[in-house]
């Protein structure tokens, strides 16, 4: 460990590095940092990335084999300090979106599912937001409290899009806390904690999906406490920033029906089913529109209750790593359409289905 | 875990739906079909909705977007009521819409004044009245110029056709 940590520590700078060479040309507030190479030498960020994703699983699988409670936190204390300096936009641009959604609230005073960010002609935010021909996508409590980040960024937008890292991860260090009281084990912490998937979404991409779980997983740890109205009340907060944990509802209900017939309440069995629910409709997503790799967050969370079913676990790891290579696609060709598609299906579900066709015929081997 | 099988079909149903879906969008201005007529259960559902949109449609943008909505969806009703010679519930709708109407412009007065670019509502309120203007002309060359409607127990009212679309057609112009 004590290798790794300035190796991981160096690792995460280049990577912070690495991140501005993605920088928008129109995105004026940072002009003195763009270089326009990631656009100019496709190839090359592409395999850089790879090999990046690569690293990041290694440190992770590393970690995961000897890790104590004191070197978890330094890791997330160094994970996120150094991550929260990336660039946001590299591989997605909901931030900015976040961020025009906010304003359209709170600066234009419009109701952002009415009104979207385009109708303001003028508006400098147009020049690099992309989904700013669509009305606000997210619940209300999460358009809502962006007006935290939002005002708090005093008009300034490099001030803004940072605070909205920080907002986040706030929530991120909220799950911390609780997955690390409620398995008392700082490998199983980890499984969520230190997943280069969760820390990439969260730290560079500063994707809302960690809040939203964290009022899903707040809601079923006061379930544990027996306090089911406050955890109602969770779930409530956590479906209106995102929709997604509806799909705890059912897990909900089984809790409920176990507590009606005075039976005990398996609680490992409550995680396997909250995991399942969220994993249905992670994959239900590509009725949406498709699946973005940040919704693996959805069932990520439950994973550190979840250690001993190592189907599971090497299921959970591999489909983590692949939805990082989901980005490849476009990276590479620089455009969503044609092959970028297929390409990015290809890569996350031939291996996956490859994964469970050996897993099924090792199963029946034994 | 026993449920390979679940997840073999969960994720092949996952490539076969993940791939891209064209969708095609009109741009031209387009009128809302007829929505519950006066008399139907849902009418007056539909005017609560409309009363609630009211105060969901806040800012000057959502206010115009709303009195726009609205005077469209009124004219449409008008149209149709007209249609099946229900010519004084058609007036009150006609003269909703043009109540909506008058509005939209204000709202755009208003987002100036708050420093909007109000260029592309006004493309679109130009847009909105010449289409008014093409069913207002219509109508006027359908309807009788005057009508004497005489409901049971109360005394007859006279509604000049000719009268009420030119106002609506005035209106519409911005003159």
């Amino acid at each position: 460990m004590r290798v790794l940590f300035p190796l991981y520590a160096l690792f995460l700078t280049i990577f912070v590095v690495f991140s501005y060479l993605f920088i928008d040309q129109n995105l004026f507030y940072l002009k003195n940092l763009y270089t326009g190479f990631a656009y100019q030498n496709r190839g090359i960020v592409s395999v850089a990335y790879l090999l990046s994703i690569l690293i990041f699983f290694a440190f992770y699988y590393l970690f995961l084999k000897k890790i104590n409670n004191k070197e978890l936190f330094k890791l997330i204390a160094v994970s996120s300090l150094i991550l929260i300096f990336s660039y946001p936009a590299m591989l997605s641009f909901d931030i900015l979106n976040y961020i025009a959604t906010a304003k359209v609230l709170f600066f234009y005073q419009e109701n952002p599912y009415i009104i979207m960010p385009i109708e303001f002609v003028d508006d400098p935010l147009l020049l690099f937001t992309r989904a700013a021909n669509k009305v606000a996508l997210y619940g209300p409590i999460w358009v809502i409290s962006s007006g935290i980040p939002y005002l708090l960024g005093l008009k300034n937008f490099v001030l803004t899009l940072f605070n909205f890292k920080v907002f986040v991860t706030f929530f991120y260090l909220g799950n911390v806390y609780l997955l690390q009281k409620y398995t008392k084990d700082p490998k199983a912490t980890a499984l969520f904690t230190l997943s280069p998937l969760v820390l990439i979404e969260t730290f560079v991409s500063s994707h809302n999906d960690v809040v939203m779980m964290f009022f899903g997983l707040l809601s079923i740890t006061l379930l544990m406490k027996n306090k089911w109205k406050l955890a109602i009340f969770f779930l409530l907060l956590s479906v209106l920033i995102k929709y997604s944990t509806i799909f705890l509802i059912p897990v909900f209900l089984y809790y409920f029906l176990l507590r009606s017939k005075g039976k005990t309440v398996d609680w490992e069995k409550i995680f396997l089913f909250s995991y399942i629910s969220m994993l249905v409709i992670f994959i239900l997503s590509v009725f949406r529109e498709e699946i973005y790799p940040w919704y693996g967050i959805w069932f990520l969370i439950f994973l550190p209750f979840l250690r001993r079913y190592k189907f599971i676990l090497y299921f959970s790891i591999l489909i983590s790593f692949l939805l990082l290579l989901r980005y490849l696609p476009y990276m590479y060709l620089g455009n969503y359409f044609g092959a970028a598609p297929i390409m990015r299906e290809a890569l996350t579900f031939v291996p996956l289905l490859f994964f469970l066709i050996i897993y099924k015929i090792k199963l029946s081997k034994n | 875990m026993k449920n390979g099988k679940f997840f073999v079909l969960l994720f092949s149903a996952a490539i076969i739906l993940g791939f891209p879906k064209l969708t095609f969008a009109n741009s031209e201005y387009v009128l809302p079909y007829p929505s519950f007529m006066p008399g139907n259960f849902l009418y007056q559902p539909r005017q609560l909705i409309s009363k609630i949109n009211y105060y969901l449609y806040f800012g000057d943008f959502g206010k115009f977007d709303y009195f726009l909505k609205e005077s469209d969806h009124h004219l449409v009703e008008a149209k149709t009521l007209f249609e099946y010679k229900q010519y004084f519930l058609g007036v009150n709708a006609l003269e909703k819409s043009n109540n909506y109407f008058k509005q939209i412009s204000i709202q755009l007065v208003k987002a100036k004044k708050n420093k909007k670019n109000t260029s592309e509502k006004e493309i679109i309120l130009k847009k909105a009245s010449e289409k008014h203007i093409e069913i207002l002309t219509k109508l006027k060359e359908e309807l009788p110029e005057h009508f004497r409607w005489t409901p049971e127990k109360s005394p007859p009212t006279e509604i000049n056709f000719r009268q009420l679309i030119d106002t609506s057609i005035i209106i519409r112009k911005g003159l």
